[in-house]
Formats: C-alpha cells, sequence, structure tokens
C-alpha cells in the first residue's frame, strides 16, 4: 500500500465554536501591510544587506570558472596570487554581511513580533465588558499564548528567512542566467517536479502539521489533567481509564505524525531530485554548448558551481513557507480580536443621580430564548436589594444588566436616567461595579494588584484600603509588605485572602452602587464569614443589589425580589414576604427553624 | 516498532537510577530503529558526497571533449539522485520514528506513574515536574533519539570522504583530510553560550507569556474595575525584555553562521590556490579540481549534524535527568493503604475484599460514628477538621495533624496542596470494624467513596464524565435528577445548539454529548459542584461521604438536592458534611464534631434545642444573644455586619 489517509479523527477540529471572531483575509492582509509599511526601512536595510553577502558568495564559483577556464585553454599565467586574494576579500565580505543578515533579520522579526504581540494585548483590555462576560477569557487566552508563540516562530525566523531566500534565489537565477544564458533552460527543467510535488505538499501540510501539534498538546493534557484531578482520579478507582485515556490520546497523535511523515516522504525525494536535476542538466546542457562551441569551459563549471548553490535558498524557502501558512492562522485568530465592535459608547451620556431603574427589561444570550421577561424595577440610591431564585431562574443575568455589562434586548437599564448601555465601561465603571466569585490576584507586588483600582494612590491610601477590610494584618505581616510578589508563582493567598484584596479595590474604586454576584459562595463558611464582617464595612452607604445564595443575606436587605424563571414573581422586604406566604416563606421556614 | 502499532502494550520497566542510564535505556529499546536509521542514513551521505565526483567527471569530460564521458556522468547522477533522494526518505522516516516511539514510551510511563502515585502526587511538588517532563522534557530527550543516527551516519561519511579523498587525490585530499575536522569542531566552544542565551531568551518570553495570560484572566476583573494601562505598561516592558534576550541570542548565532560562512571559505581558498599551482603543473586534472572543491561544499551538510549532536545532548541531558527522577518517584509506603491501584494482581482479591466490606462506619479518633444505611450528618465547626475527618472515613493518608486544634492561619482544606508537614497519622475509620487502610486499596475506594471539597471535573462528554467505575443500580439520569442538574443540561444543550448551529443530528443537540470543557471552567461554581455530586451518586457506593456538597448551591436548590439525594440513597450509608440547615433537617442523625471530637448526636431539631454552641454554628445568628453564646467558640462571632444600613423609603416595585 502506498500513501496514508488523514486519520478521521482531528484533534485540531474546535471542541466549541470559537467564541470571539477570526480575522477575514481582508483584516489580515491590511494588518500584515499596516506591519511592513511600520518597518519598511529596516526591511529595505535587510535586504541590500542580504544582496551584498549573496553577490560575494558567487564570487568563489566565478573565480574557479576563471581558473578552469585558463587551466584548460593552456594559459601560462593564472595570477593565482590576485585570485587568492579577491577570493579572500569576496569571504570577508560573505562573513561580515551574512552575520549581520542574521542580525538585522533578528532585530526585524522581533520588534514586528514585539510589535503584534503588545497590539493584540492592547486590543484586548480594550474589549467591552459584554463580550468578556459572555466569550469568557479562554480563547482570548489560547489566543494570547498558543498563537502568539506559533507566530514567534513565524516572525522570528519565517517572514526574515523567506524574504532572504527569495532575493538569494533570484540573485543566483539571475548570475546563472547572465554567465550563460542557455543555463536558465535548466532550472526550467527542474521547476516542474518542483512546482507539482510542493503543490501537493503545501495543500495538505499546514492543516496536518496543526493536527499533529494539537493532538500532541492532547496527549500532555490529557496527563495535567490527571495529575492535576489525582485525588479524585484515586477516590473515583478511575486509574485504568486514566492511563487507556492517555495511551488513547497517544494513538491519536501518532496517526497524525504518521501522516505527516508520508507527506515528507513525497517532498524529500521531490526537493532531492529538483536540486540534482537542475545541476545535472546544467552539466549536460552546458557541456553539449561547450563541444559545440557557443559556451566557455569556464562559464560551464561557474554555472554548474552556481547551481549547485541554489540548493540552501531553495530549501530555505521550502522550510519556511509552511510556517507561514500557519502563521497565517494564527495572525488571523489575532487580528480577529480586532474586528470586535466597541459598542455604541457615547462621552456625552452622563448619569444624573444614582437611581438605578430598569424599565421592561428583556434580555437572552441566544436568539429567540429570552432569559429575561419585562423586568422592571427601581433601586433607590443606598438600598440594599437581594435577588434570590433556583439556579438558572435570570438573577444573575439580571445582576449585569444592572451593572451595564449586558445592554437589554429591548427595554433600558438606566443610571440616574442615562442608559448604561449607552456609556463607556470606563465611565459605568466609576459608577457601579460587579463583584463575582472572580477573585483575580494577578501576578505582580501586592501594591499593583491595588493600584489597578486607583491609579496614582499613595501607600497610606493602599493600606487604609487594605485595613476597611480587615486585610492589614496579614499584609504588614509579610516580609516585603505592599512589594511582595502574589499571585501564580508568587506567594500563594488563600481564597479568603484573595478575596479581601478584591474588597479593598472596591474600597479604593469607591463606586456608589454594588452588584454582587454570589461573591462569597465559594468560600469556605467561617472564612465567608470573616469576609461579611469586611464586606459589610464596604457597603456602608452604597446602593447593593446582591445575588444571594444564603438565606441569611436576604433577611438582612431593605427588599428581596424572588426571581423565577426569568420574573420577579416576588417583592417586598423579610417580613412582608414572610408574612405573604409564598415560596421565599416555605424555603425560609425551612431554613430556620 | 512501527508507527502504527503505537502505544506499546507495556512500555517496559524504566532504568531510572541516572538521566544517562534513562536515555541508554531508551537507546537499547529502539536497538533495531537506530541501526536501521543509521544505515539509511549512510546511503543518503554517501550518495550526496559522491555527487561532486560525478561534477567533476562530467567538467572533465567536456574539457576532454568527450560526449559518451558526459553521458555517463549523468547516468552516474541519475544513479546517485534517487540513491540521495531514496536514503533521505528513509533516513527520515527511520531517525523520525525513533523520536515517535521514544516519546510516546515516556509518555505512557508519565500517565502510569501519575495514576499510581494518584492523590499522593497531588501534594508533592512532583506534579510540576511531572507536566513539565510531559509537555517540555519528552520532545528535548526525543530530538537526542532522533539526532543521534544522523550523527553516526554523518561522522562515518565524513571521515570516509576524507579517507576517499585522500586516496582519490593524495595533495589536495590531505589538505582537506586537516580542514575538515577543525570545521567539525570549530563552533562547537561557541555552541554552550549560544544555548544559554536561547535558554534566557526563552524564560523571558515564557515570563512574557504568564504575564499575558494572567492580564487576560484577569481581564474581567479589570474591565471592571480598572488599571489597564498599568497593566499594558508591564506587559510592554516584558515584551521589550524579550526582543532584548532575543536579539541578544540572535548576536551569538549570527557569529555561528559567520564563522560557518568564514572557515568553509578559508578551506576552499586553501583548495583553490593550492589545486591551481598543482594543475598548473599538470599534477592534477581540471576536473579532479573542480571534484575536490565541491567536495569541500558538499561536507558542509554532514558536518552539520555534529553540530546538532552536541547541542540535542546538551538539551536533553538534565531533560533524561528530570524525566528520571519523576519516573523514579515512589509512593511512600505510609501514604499506601495498600496495593496500588493499577496493579492487576490485587484488582480481584481488592473486589472480593471490597464485596465482604459494609457495616457501620467508626471513627475513632473522634468517636463519629455513621450506622449502616442512615444519612448522617457532620457539623464540624473547622472545614480544616472537617477535611481530615473526612480522609479518615476513606482511610486516606491524613495529613496536616489529626485534630490539632490549629484555626489560625490557613483558610483552605487540608487537601489543597497542603504545605505543611505531616504531623503524623492518624487512625482510619473502621468500616464494619476493618481498618480502611488496612484492606488492598482498590477495596477500600470501592467500599468508600470520599467527596472532597473541591472535587475535579475531568473534561469530556457529560456521558464520559458519568462513566466511572459503578454499582450499576443508580442511572445517570437518576443521579443527575437528584443532584438537581437539569439546568446545567439546559446550559449544555444550548451551548451545543449555540455551536453546531443544529448542524449535526436533527434530533436537537444531546446535553448529554455536550463537552465539558476542562476543569468545567465553562460552568459556573454552583453547576460544577452539582455535577460532581451526580458523578458520586452513579458510582453508588456502599458508603458515600460528601464535605460541604452544596456550599457554592442556593438556598433553593439546596433544599431539593437534600431531597433528592436523600432518596437515592436509602438503604445505603451516607455522610455529609454541612452546617446548611437544608441538609441538616434531613438526615437521619446528626452528629456534631467541634474540635475534633464527636459531642453531640441527635436529629437537627434535637440538636437546635439542647445545644446552644450547635445551634450558633448552624444558624449563624445574628443577634447579640447568640453572639455571646458563641463567644469562645473556633468560628467566632457569627454578626456579618450587613445590617445598619439606613433603610430607605422602598420604592422598588414590579411591572408587568
Amino acid at each position: 500500500m502506498i500513501g496514508v489517509a488523514p486519520p478521521a479523527y482531528d484533534p485540531a477540529a474546535p471542541e466549541s465554536a470559537t467564541t470571539l471572531p477570526v480575522g477575514t483575509p481582508t483584516t489580515v492582509r491590511a494588518y500584515v501591510r499596516e506591519l511592513l509599511r511600520r518597518h519598511r526601512a529596516a526591511f529595505t536595510v535587510l535586504m541590500v544587506v542580504n544582496a551584498t553577502a549573496v553577490i560575494a558568495s558567487m564570487v568563489g564559483p566565478r573565480l574557479l570558472g576563471g581558473l578552469v577556464e585558463d587551466l584548460s585553454e593552456g594559459e601560462r599565467d593564472l595570477h593565482i596570487g590576485r585570485t587568492v586574494a579577491l577570493f579572500a576579500v569576496a569571504l570577508l565580505v560573505q562573513t561580515v554581511f551574512v552575520r549581520m543578515v542574521r542580525m538585522r533579520g533578528a532585530v526585524l522579526g522581533e520588534r514586528m513580533l514585539a510589535d503584534l504581540r503588545e497590539d493584540f494585548l492592547v486590543r484586548s483590555v480594550g474589549l467591552p465588558p459584554g463580550v468578556l462576560e459572555r466569550a469568557g477569557t479562554g480563547d482570548l487566552l489560547s489566543r494570547i499564548t498558543t498563537d502568539v508563540d506559533r507566530l514567534a516562530n513565524a516572525m522570528r525566523e519565517a517572514v526574515p528567512q523567506l524574504a532572504i531566500g527569495v532575493v538569494w534565489t533570484g540573485l543566483l537565477l539571475g548570475a546563472l542566467t547572465l554567465t550563460a544564458p542557455p543555463l536558465g533552460l535548466a532550472v526550467l527543467v527542474a521547476l516542474p517536479v518542483l512546482v507539482v510535488g510542493c503543490r501537493w505538499y503545501y495543500r495538505r501540510a499546514p492543516s496536518a502539521y496543526r493536527s499533529e501539534a494539537a493532538g500532541y498538546a492532547a496527549v500532555s493534557a490529557s496527563l495535567t489533567e490527571s495529575v492535576d484531578a489525582g485525588r479524585t482520579v484515586e477516590a473515583h478507582r478511575l486509574g485504568e481509564r486514566r492511563i487507556a485515556q492517555s495511551e488513547l490520546r497517544i494513538r491519536q497523535w501518532t496517526a497524525w505524525e504518521r501522516y505527516t511523515l508520508w507527506l515528507r516522504s513525497v517532498l524529500f525525494p521531490v526537493i532531492n531530485v529538483s536540486y540534482t536535476l537542475i545541476t545535472g542538466s546544467v552539466l549536460m546542457i552546458g557541456g553539449v554548448c561547450v563541444m559545440r562551441g557557443w559556451m566557455s569551459i569556464g562559464d560551464l563549471t561557474t554555472g554548474a558551481l552556481l547551481s549547485q548553490m541554489l540548493v540552501e535558498p531553495i530549501g530555505l524557502i521550502l522550510r519556511w513557507y509552511d510556517e507561514l501558512q500557519v502563521a497565517q492562522v494564527s495572525l488571523a485568530r489575532l487580528v480577529g480580536v480586532r474586528e470586535i465592535e466597541e459598542g455604541p459608547a457615547d462621552e456625552g451620556v452622563v448619569p444624573g443621580g444614582r437611581e438605578v431603574r430598569a424599565d421592561e427589561v428583556r434580555f437572552g444570550y441566544h436568539e429567540g430564548s429570552d432569559v429575561l421577561h419585562e423586568v422592571s424595577m427601581r433601586v433607590p440610591p443606598g438600598t440594599r436589594l437581594a435577588l434570590v431564585g433556583p439556579s438558572g431562574a435570570g438573577k444573575s443575568t439580571l445582576g449585569r444588566l444592572l451593572a451595564g455589562i449586558y445592554s437589554p434586548r429591548t427595554g433600558r437599564v438606566t443610571l440616574g436616567g442615562a442608559e448604561l448601555a449607552r456609556m463607556p465601561a470606563e465611565r459605568v465603571r466609576a459608577h457601579v461595579a460587579l463583584v463575582n466569585q472572580e477573585h483575580h490576584v494577578f501576578v505582580g507586588s501586592l501594591r499593583d494588584n491595588l493600584l489597578l483600582a486607583r491609579a496614582f494612590a499613595e501607600d497610606a491610601e493602599l493600606w487604609a484600603a487594605l485595613g476597611a477590610v480587615d486585610a492589614d494584618g496579614w499584609a504588614r505581616a509579610l516580609d516585603e509588605g505592599l512589594d511582595t510578589e502574589v499571585g501564580s508563582g508568587g506567594l500563594a493567598l488563600t481564597p479568603a485572602q484573595a478575596q479581601q484584596i478584591a474588597l479593598a479595590r472596591l474600597v479604593l474604586a469607591d463606586p456608589h452602587t454594588l452588584v454582587l454576584d454570589e461573591a462569597t459562595s465559594l468560600l469556605d463558611p467561617r472564612a465567608a464569614r470573616h469576609l461579611e464582617r469586611s464586606l459589610g464595612r464596604v457597603l456602608e452607604g452604597r446602593t447593593v443589589v446582591a445575588i444571594a445564595h444564603r438565606l441569611h443575606t436576604a433577611h438582612d436587605a431593605d427588599v428581596i425580589a424572588v426571581v423565577e424563571g426569568g420574573r420577579i414573581t416576588e417583592l417586598g422586604s423579610h417580613d412582608e414576604l414572610v408574612e405573604a406566604d409564598g415560596a421565599y416563606a416555605a424555603l425560609w421556614r425551612s431554613w430556620h427553624q | 516498532m512501527h508507527i502504527r502499532d503505537l502505544p506499546y502494550p507495556d512500555p517496559g520497566r524504566p532504568d531510572v537510577r541516572s538521566g544517562p542510564r534513562f536515555l541508554i535505556w531508551l537507546g537499547r529499546n529502539q536497538l533495531g530503529g537506530q541501526v536501521k536509521s543509521a544505515l539509511w542514513g549512510l546511503v543518503h551521505m554517501a550518495a550526496l558526497v559522491s555527487f561532486p565526483l560525478a561534477i567533476g567527471f562530467g567538467v572533465q569530460a567536456v574539457v576532454d571533449r568527450s560526449g559518451s564521458r558526459l553521458a555517463m556522468a549523468g547516468a552516474l547522477m541519475v544513479g546517485l539522485t534517487v540513491l540521495t533522494a531514496l536514503g533521505d526518505a528513509m533516513l527520515h522516516r527511520a531517525a523520525v520514528t525513533n523520536w515517535i516511539t521514544a516519546a510516546a514510551r515516556v509518555q505512557q510511563l508519565l500517565s502510569r506513574k501519575t495514576v499510581e502515585l494518584g492523590s499522593a502526587l497531588t501534594r508533592k511538588v512532583a506534579a510540576g515536574e511531572v507536566v513539565a517532563v510531559s509537555t517540555g522534557d519528552v520532545e528535548k530527550i526525543g530530538w537526542f533519539v532522533e539526532a543521534l543516527s544522523r550523527f553516526t551516519a554523518a561522522a562515518i561519511t565524513t571521515v570516509a570522504v576524507c579517507v576517499a579523498l585522500v586516496l582519490y587525490q593524495p595533495a589536495l585530499g590531505a589538505v582537506v583530510a586537516v580542514g575538515v575536522p577543525a570545521l567539525a569542531l570549530a563552533v562547537l566552544p561557541l555552541l554552550p553560550r549560544a544555548a544559554r542565551r536561547a535558554d534566557e531568551q526563552r524564560d523571558k518570553a515564557g515570563r512574557a507569556t504568564e504575564l499575558a495570560s494572567d492580564t487576560v484572566a484577569g481581564l474581567r476583573v479589570l474591565r471592571g474595575i480598572g488599571g489597564e494601562e498599568l497593566f499594558l505598561g508591564r506587559y510592554r516592558n516584558a515584551s521589550q525584555e524579550v526582543r532584548t534576550a532575543a536579539v541578544r541570542s540572535a548576536r551569538m548565532w549570527a557569529l555561528i553562521a559567520a564563522v560557518q560562512v568564514a572557515l568553509p571559505g578559508l578551506l576552499l581558498i586553501g583548495v583553490v590556490w593550492y589545486g591551481a599551482s598543482l594543475a598548473q603543473k599538470g599534477r592534477i586534472d581540471v576536473g579532479e579540481l573542480v571534484t575536490v572543491y565541491s567536495a569541500v561544499t558538499f561536507l558542509l551538510f554532514p558536518l552539520r549534524h555534529f553540530e546538532e549532536i552536541a547541542m540535542a545532548y546538551s538539551f536533553s541531558r538534565p531533560s533524561a535527568r528530570r524525566a528520571a527522577r519523576v519516573l523514579a518517584l515512589r509512593r511512600s509506603s505510609s501514604e499506601s493503604a495498600g496495593a496500588p491501584p493499577v496493579d492487576k494482581g490485587e484488582h480481584g482479591e481488592g473486589q472480593e475484599t471490597a464485596a465482604r466490606l459494609g457495616g457501620d462506619l467508626y471513627d475513632p479518633t473522634s468517636g463519629m460514628l455513621a450506622p449502616s444505611g442512615l444519612l448522617t450528618a457532620v457539623v464540624c465547626g473547622d472545614p480544616d477538621a472537617a477535611g481530615r475527618l473526612a480522609d479518615r472515613l476513606g482511610g486516606h493518608p491524613v495529613h496536616g495533624g489529626p485534630d490539632d486544634g490549629s484555626h489560625g492561619d490557613s483558610d483552605r482544606g487540608s487537601h489543597g496542596d497542603s504545605d505543611r508537614g505531616s504531623h503524623g497519622r492518624a487512625a482510619s475509620a473502621l468500616l464494619g470494624g476493618i481498618a480502611l487502610d488496612e484492606v488492598p486499596l482498590t477495596a477500600a475506594r470501592t467500599a468508600v467513596l470520599v467527596q472532597d471539597k473541591d472535587p475535579v471535573l475531568l473534561s469530556g462528554t457529560l456521558t464520559e464524565l458519568l462513566d466511572v467505575p459503578r454499582s450499576g443500580e443508580v442511572s445517570a439520569e437518576k443521579a443527575l435528577d437528584a443532584a438537581q442538574c437539569g439546568d446545567v443540561l439546559d446550559a449544555l444543550a444550548q451551548a451545543s445548539a449555540a455551536d453546531t448551529h443544529g448542524a449535526d443530528g436533527a434530533d436537537g443537540p444531546d446535553p448529554m454529548r455536550t463537552r465539558i470543557t476542562e476543569r468545567g471552567r465553562s460552568l459556573s461554581g454552583g453547576q460544577r459542584q452539582r455535577l460532581a455530586l451526580a458523578r458520586s451518586l452513579v458510582t453508588d457506593p456502599e458508603v458515600l461521604v460528601l464535605d460541604e456538597p452544596t456550599s457554592a448551591v442556593d438556598s433553593h436548590t439546596e433544599a431539593r438536592i437534600a431531597d433528592g439525594v436523600r432518596r437515592l440513597r436509602t438503604g445505603r450509608t451516607t455522610i455529609v458534611f454541612t452546617s446548611s440547615p437544608l441538609l441538616l433537617d434531613r438526615a437521619d442523625r446528626v452528629v456534631f464534631v467541634p474540635d475534633g471530637e464527636a459531642v453531640g448526636v441527635g436529629t437537627h431539631r434535637e440538636l437546635l434545642g439542647t445545644d446552644p454552641v450547635y445551634r450558633a454554628v448552624v444558624t449563624r445568628e445574628t443577634d447579640g444573644e447568640a453572639a455571646a453564646r458563641s463567644a469562645g467558640r473556633s468560628t467566632g462571632p457569627a454578626g456579618h455586619g450587613l445590617k445598619g444600613i439606613g433603610r430607605v423609603e422602598e420604592e422598588i416595585e414590579e411591572s408587568a
């Protein structure tokens, strides 16, 4: 059997649809043009330096050709000294310029890469909160890690090397034709083989390599998961299954390795044959020409040696061409983030008060299925409102609408009469903050972790904020105080400490309205209780919408709204609702005997 | 070994005494592959370096105006072309096969080792090392394995060419034979420094990636509260540092490239100089000069493999050392209850023992008793102590000391990546009078399932998630229903509908076939918790121990879960660690274990009435008298300060 079919299972096939857009070819092209324009000068210099190096490298064959010519003519004075001196000068030039090409290529590639990754992050941190909330950060995360990595190779090597390879090949072919025009025909002999073979290969290779890489990553991912879940695996006696899972991943990965190996088993002979075909036909065509007296023996030698030199630039082009194809996909994913609409932010929309209001709000995540139906409510400044209800009833969604993260499909959510959806995110967050279970501690110093909420705060303000949430005790005990490195790789903070930091940020940011979404639900009860004390201090004097898991939170609220099936079914104070004897009252009785 | 036969049925027992020994062990296991690869390498390179012979022969034929000899040169070229192409392709196939089989073998060894170490691994620093070996080191080891045979072929070819040149054209050949070793060795001293700079660059790049992914991971926080500029500035600095390091590294590689141009160039100049004068004196033919010149340029190909092997070895040596260290890890005897879980020999016995295990579960350390067939709720003031008690109940090794009463610093569960040392071992619980850490591990785990505070959802479809070793008595539907996973199913169905746009399957999205991403990150905390509970329920063990199974679930749902679990576990022994009245009220009996000792037993209502401390712990009373009652307990005052916010006249209303 000749040939290997691509495996049926493709590990690179997206597990779930990408949640963020991928750049269209037009956007990608425009971006590449912009990138090249920004680095035009460096690119030109690189090409000139490269051409110099290539031309210097052709001196050797030229000189040897001359020698062969003279020798075969039986010339007495060969000027060996002059020839060697010329050769040495050419070698010096070539050495210096090759070094320069490598350096300039790297400098240019690194600069483009740095531009690219920084551009991407700039765009990412400008994404509308609603997009992030809905799409999650997973897709973005894979773009900044995997895609930037893949592009690194392309930018650092492929782009400069390809440019070098193309210039190099062109110059060699030019020199070959210039030396003896008939030798140019030799290239035409090899060209069809090369073109057909490479087309076959490059049509299959990029996606196959993507699958192969994804397959290999899946092998490691499966193991990482087993390590991570060691306890669960042991408790559920999943050991055998995890081994089987790993071996399945290995089988899937190696199937792709086998396929790409087959692709190369075709490509390599094609390339090898093309090289030797060029040199061979230069020799044969040239030989005949020399014998017919159409060409000198010296030109033939030069031509043969020049054609031999084609190996390197062609190899360079072939080697980096598929890297470029892979890079194109990654680039499209990075550039795609640029296509996300900013939303109709209007600098002119300024709230004229602190009252939060929802008017006949309808909202859904997917077309045709609304999560909220005609919800209207008013939260006067300073009120504490608790949203209670079963999972999936729409509590969190309502909270996010009130925090201005989502815009209602129909109806309006306003703050002081101004529509939240039309305000820029930077303005919204000066007034309203959403506090959820996500208490991310950033890699960096404790100070950085607080400064993000108030950029130019003095240390004293930071300590005051930590004090306000009862965190100054442990923070002062840290050896390096505010300079202590925290986050992944630094000092590991407990979930409760992480949550305290999140609260300290709120103290610094000082919004007058807060939406709390299960802010303490992932903490164990003891930590939660401790934290709620700190929270109480932070909440004082602010309008609070709390999505309550625990009934005692609801009990303390001024108003409780029971959300069921996307509607508010009960509304009133704790005592009123208990009196009304509805769903809330039943739950409360069961909870609090 | 063919790639299509992977994975190995048995990856074997590695020699893990040291890194080099591990490499040798790997090599011994693919000796045939290495030899095959080296032989094809010889074919390829021999044909390649013979090419100049044909070129020189051809040039000489033209000089001599001999058409027939030119044709012969052509025929020779065709033959060499075929051999070069065949050799190259086959060398590549053999060498890459060596790479892949070695990598697959190491990955297989790693996955077996991971399972053998089980929960012990998560507590060890080694967890990171195992992952590092799998994601980074395997490739480096594979590189060396792959390069080795190519290098062997290249070394033989180089020596052979030098010898042949000396024989073919002694005077010129001697120049080449002296020059080539110098070429081969010249760049070697530069390589370690280049490799070091490349490592520095990688470290910096890793740091920048970490910063970027950290920023993205916390992006919702940033967008919600501000600080984008601060983090962008930080990232820009890191990114520019990567650029500087990369350019520094490139400087080294540029130098190496220059050396690789200059030295062969000098050798060529020498050949031309000396060769021309020889030819002038008529001591060599023109063709011979061209052959030697061309041979030197061709020799540069095998010479590159000298550099490659030096690089590959310097990279793979630390990797092999780390792999050997990881594979040498053992589940220490004090942590292992009995046989390792994958040991097939013990498996059968484990099942038999498991069948015999049953009865009341009793923890001698705390005096806690869970009667067979009942739903027992346990209230501990301290979540760490609860975690330790849960561990003992399952015969798991307990870390962090048996209820040493240290409530101070750590708010984490005891089985996170616990950083404190073991203060000694507490006796494990007795199931029907048999100590659980004295029966085979499989038996203990089969009889008692402990679901800890942070159960991990393994990635896969919902069907796969629930496909765990189980009794078979409880169907997935029943378990999902009892754990109130209805909204999770809806969410998954919606997600799969949004993904496929209804493309495949006319019968609509099937939530059971929707993939749950790694660790269930796409789900909320409450949803994850309920799925984990469903998984434990479907297992249907003799004894099920649940540690805070509903801490992230809202009260409405929690109440329904309590009913569901109770119904589903009728007649089986269930122990729930909780302080939620909704669960406690539905338990057959409640054991109150403050400070590591069972001090009260009864129903929730009984204990509420008789034990004020218990009352304070479970109801979190806010009133002054409750705080006074609970003062001095580890739980601290139960106030939460949410009161005292000035009540504004309420105008919240609902329209529609």
